[in-house]
């Protein structure tokens, strides 16, 4: 199974339409610069462990409450107990979302064709150049990956979106407008995140200047 | 001379007329009395003012006066103050013993230095008041009504029970006022706005626009006879035959008005806004179906507000987008509240789930929206921070005329728990003897605040209190045998880690304790207001203040104790106790354990109880929270929910952002101000006690992702 970091049992945020909770699986194939969650990425060990049968009876209580379990990270398609966990979840009736980063298309691919996703949300971190994304990611970039995982939930039928946490310097007007020419606009959702500065992976970018609240408006209406 | 003005004071000023020139001495001293004129000196005012304010003999004010005039002759002072003599002559009274007639002759005043204090610093203890001329006019005014009511309105006990933070009596600086009122529309639509000393009387209106301005006049005039909040019952119904003539722009443009001319009254009492609740229905609530409307002209209309649900559906609709749009700089109104009843009957109203929607986007874009649950039968109508009244039978009879639904609790009286839990020693008997014997001194001190208000309306529409005392309706406005009087808790949280070492949200066993010792003071106002023919209810106190000066008492006086459980930061003073009821604000709880948890306990709380959601900067999807406030409806016994977000105002370039931040984001200013709910309403940071400044910094903001 995979281990279980972090559990929020009520979300008003994570699945759009939804209040759902949400589990944080520890370990991730990225570094990115700017990530909030980083010791999620750097250290899960030094983490406890939530046990999986304690959060299924915590949510078998909220029954009435929750219309699902979001799943994030890390990465959670990193873990080889992926697939297992939400069968378990399916199984007591819990629609799942995935928060992924599509660098495991294969895993992806199969966990859509035993239906076992409701919603998808992956982030695509820039436009798919090579050194634009080994620099969001911090390290190469199996492009390839991503491309797939994107063409993949374009043609799932499974609700979607594609997410970018945008920086000042790491990225400008013209990548979000190519950033969002990537995906099929009919079919799939996309949205923004403003970085927060608050506690970052690499700690220069804790003094990183974040868009404003009217450029960030601004922007999210490019993509919108 | 000082004189304390009694109630009589002009007979006791023409009495010392009579014998001014009776017994002179001529000692060259004036006198600066405290009748704004300088008077020769004149031992026989000393007499007079002992005979005529307590009880000593003519002897024995003969001779203090002999010995104060020889004082001064001693001194050599060419001017002496009223005020001087009167101390001199308490002194003098003490000195022979004589506490009772020190304590009748006692000057109600403040010194010079904290005058000059208060004009120039800000008094932070209800962060409703700016700073301002008319703020300081209320303190000062307020400093002496309080003294007046702890040495002349209630009892030594009570008085002393209060000062030492036993009780808290809420509002002592408005003894001569009732707590809150509650009322509808009705009443101006039907007799205009005809209230007693007017320098003009206003017909019924006819217009939607006019009706508005009869409203916030009459708020405004009820504001300065009640001390506390002034709420309207189901305001968009009753608007509704107005609004026939209006198209959705005049809708919309009434609304703005509403809320501007509410949230700008900062012109009023003491710069105070007026503390002002709408209560607002989707539906149109049963007991006003077959009720004939009264429309322009204060004319019945002809039909009965069942017929009218599509008007008042409109003006709610126009309420919450205001509400949405925020004012011109994009801050949260901060009042009227808007308090949206959520009944069964709303689910069987059509529309209702766009209505859920949207007034779930103006609780995730600006905070405004309260959701108050009526399960059942149960009807009631809502104000303050989190009172609320239930319609009892003979009110629903009331409702068939409207007018006459008007409700007011008299005060209330605040316990301090912990302290009980640091007396009882872990001793459950003792515990609730304890709080019996403070809940009979709470409802002695809500007698004899009655009594006193009993004989200010005996005065009748002469008196002091005529704007209470009229009867355009055949009964006065404040229906005295009507009030309820609250009985409020601070700190149970913290009773129960003194008495249990856990706190409520640690585990089932303190709660079902919580459950008890809230049953048990139910119990207990049940019984007292069989005997004393006094409505006795519990409240959840909003103790924006208390809770803090609760904890600020108990550190002082039961340190060892109350080191142990007083929340906040000790180092920088920003102490307090739980609210009322509610659990640690900073316990990692979960959204929904918080609702149902803390809503087990407001079925025993009549008078109204709140659970807030604190969500900092996070913008929650309108739809997620539509389906929680479906479900804390359908599976919980919670009372009232409210969540309230965080913004920063920034005083540089006027723009609003969403959380608190030390800097602004548009502009990079450090000139910023946060604004969120300190108890039951929003305001600015800025303006909090320091109680409150700790709690903020404690609350669990449901982001906390990896400690749970």
């Amino acid at each position: 199974m995979p281990l279980i970091k972090g559990f929020l049992e009520t979300s008003f945020i994570d699945w759009p339409g939804k209040l759902c909770a949400i589990l944080f699986v520890g370990g991730c194939n990225f570094r990115c610069p700017f990530c909030h969650n980083h010791p999620l990425v750097l250290a899960p060990e030094g983490m406890e462990t939530i046990a999986f049968a304690e959060i299924l009876s915590r949510l078998a209580a909220r029954k009435n409450w929750l219309a699902g379990v979001c799943i994030s990270g890390g990465e959670p398609t990193l873990s080889p107990g992926l697939p297992t966990m939400i069968a378990r979840l399916k199984a007591e009736g819990w629609a799942v979302k995935l928060d992924t980063n599509g660098t495991r298309p294969e895993v992806l691919s199969q966990l859509l064709a035993d239906n076992l996703l409701d919603m998808v949300a992956m982030d695509v971190k820039t436009v798919l150049e090579q050194e634009k994304y080994a620099h969001c990611a911090g390290g190469a970039v199996d492009l390839g990956a991503i491309r797939e995982s994107i063409d993949l939930l374009r043609d799932s039928g499974v609700p979607h979106e594609f997410r970018m946490t945008i920086v000042p310097s790491l990225h400008t007007e013209e990548d979000i407008v190519a950033w969002a020419q990537q995906f099929d606009r009919s079919s799939s959702r996309l949205t923004l995140q403003n970085f927060n500065p608050r506690t970052t992976l690499d700690v220069r970018y804790e003094n990183e200047v974040v868009f404003g609240p009217e450029i960030f408006s601004r922007l999210s209406g490019l993509v919108a | 001379m000082g004189v304390v003005m009694p109630l009589n004071a002009e007979t006791a000023q023409a009495r010392t007329h009579q014998v001014v020139n009776e017994d002179s001495t001529d000692i060259a001293l004036f006198v600066r009395s405290s009748q704004d004129d300088m008077l020769g000196w004149n031992r026989q005012r000393i007499v007079d003012a002992l005979l005529r304010e307590t009880f000593v003999d003519r002897d024995t004010a003969e001779k203090i006066s002999k010995d104060i005039e020889l004082t001064i002759q001693a001194g050599k002072v060419k001017t002496i103050t009223g005020p001087l003599i009167r101390e001199m002559v308490n002194a003098k009274l003490l000195e022979m013993g004589l506490e009772e007639a020190r304590r009748m002759h006692t000057r109600l005043g403040v010194p010079l230095y904290d005058v000059d204090q208060l004009l120039v610093q800000h008094n932070k203890e209800n962060a409703n008041v700016p700073h301002g001329p008319e703020a300081t006019n209320l303190t000062l005014a307020e400093g002496i009504k309080k003294e007046y009511a702890l040495l002349h309105v209630f009892s030594p006990d009570v008085a002393d029970a209060h000062l030492s933070g036993d009780l808290h009596l809420h509002d002592l600086g408005f003894i001569d006022r009732p707590y809150c009122s509650g009322q509808s529309l009705e009443y101006i639509k039907k007799f205009g706005l005809n209230l007693p000393h007017a320098l003009s009387m206003a017909k019924p209106a006819k217009h939607a626009e006019v009706l508005l301005a009869h409203m916030v006049k009459f708020a405004a005039s009820l504001q300065s006879h009640f001390a506390g909040a002034i709420g309207w019952d189901a305001i968009n119904l009753f608007y509704a035959p107005y609004l026939e003539e209006l198209d959705d722009n005049g809708v919309k443009q009434l609304a703005q008005m509403m809320i501007y001319e509410f949230s700008q009254q900062a012109v009023a009492r003491g710069g105070q806004a007026i503390f002002s609740d709408v209560n607002i229905y989707w539906e149109v609530p049963k007991h006003f179906e077959d009720v004939p409307a009264i429309g322009p002209g204060g004319e019945y209309t002809g039909k009965t507000y069942r017929e009218y649900e599509k008007q008042a559906q409109r003006f709610a609709w126009a309420l919450f987008e205001v509400y949405k749009e925020g004012d011109a700089a994009g801050r949260p109104f901060f009042f009227p509240k808007p308090l949206v009843h959520i009944t069964e009957k709303f689910f069987k109203t059509d529309g209702h789930m766009d209505f859920l929607h949207h007034i779930c986007e103006v609780a995730s874009v600006k905070g405004n929206t309260y959701f108050v649950f009526d399960r059942g039968d149960t009807a009631k109508i809502s104000e303050c921070c989190r009172l609320s009244f239930k319609l009892e039978a003979s009110d629903l009879k009331d409702a068939k005329k409207p007018w006459k639904m008007r409700y007011s609790a008299l005060q209330n009286v605040t316990i301090n728990l912990p302290r009980l839990a640091f007396k009882a020693q872990g001793d459950d008997t003792r515990l609730f003897a304890l709080l019996t014997e403070k809940i009979q001194l709470a409802a002695k001190a809500h007698g004899q605040k009655k009594k006193f208000i009993e004989r200010l309306m005996s005065l009748g529409k002469g008196g002091p209190l005529s704007l209470l005392a009229m009867d355009l309706d055949g009964e006065p406005y404040l229906k005295l045998h009507k009030c309820s009087y609250l009985i409020g808790m601070v700190g149970l949280n913290e009773l129960i880690r003194v008495h249990l070492g856990q706190e409520l949200h640690d585990s089932d066993e303190s709660i079902k304790f919580g459950l008890k010792v809230i049953a048990h003071m139910n119990i207990v106002c049940n019984k007292l207001a069989e005997s004393m023919g006094m409505k006795f209810v519990l409240e959840q106190t909003p103790a924006e203040s208390t809770a803090f000066r609760f904890a600020k008492l108990d550190l002082a006086h039961f340190n060892a104790e109350a080191e142990k459980v007083v929340q906040g930061n000790r180092e920088k003073g920003e102490v307090y106790y739980s609210n009322s009821t509610l659990f640690n604000v900073g316990a990692t709880m979960s959204p929904i354990a918080r609702v149902e948890k803390e809503g087990l306990f407001h079925p025993l709380i009549e008078a109204g109880s709140i659970t807030h959601i604190w969500l900092g900067e996070a913008q929650p999807d309108k739809e997620a929270l539509a389906t929680f406030v479906i479900n804390v409806f359908k599976y919980t016994q919670n009372d009232q929910i409210a969540f309230s977000p965080e913004f920063t105002a920034c005083l540089a370039c006027g723009k609003t952002s969403r959380g608190l931040s030390e800097t602004c984001p548009y502009c990079e200013s450090r000139n910023v101000d946060g604004i969120t709910r300190i108890t039951g309403y929003f305001t600015k940071i800025s303006s909090w006690n320091k109680g409150k400044l700790g709690e903020l910094h404690d609350r669990y903001r449901n982001s906390d992702r990896f400690n749970n």
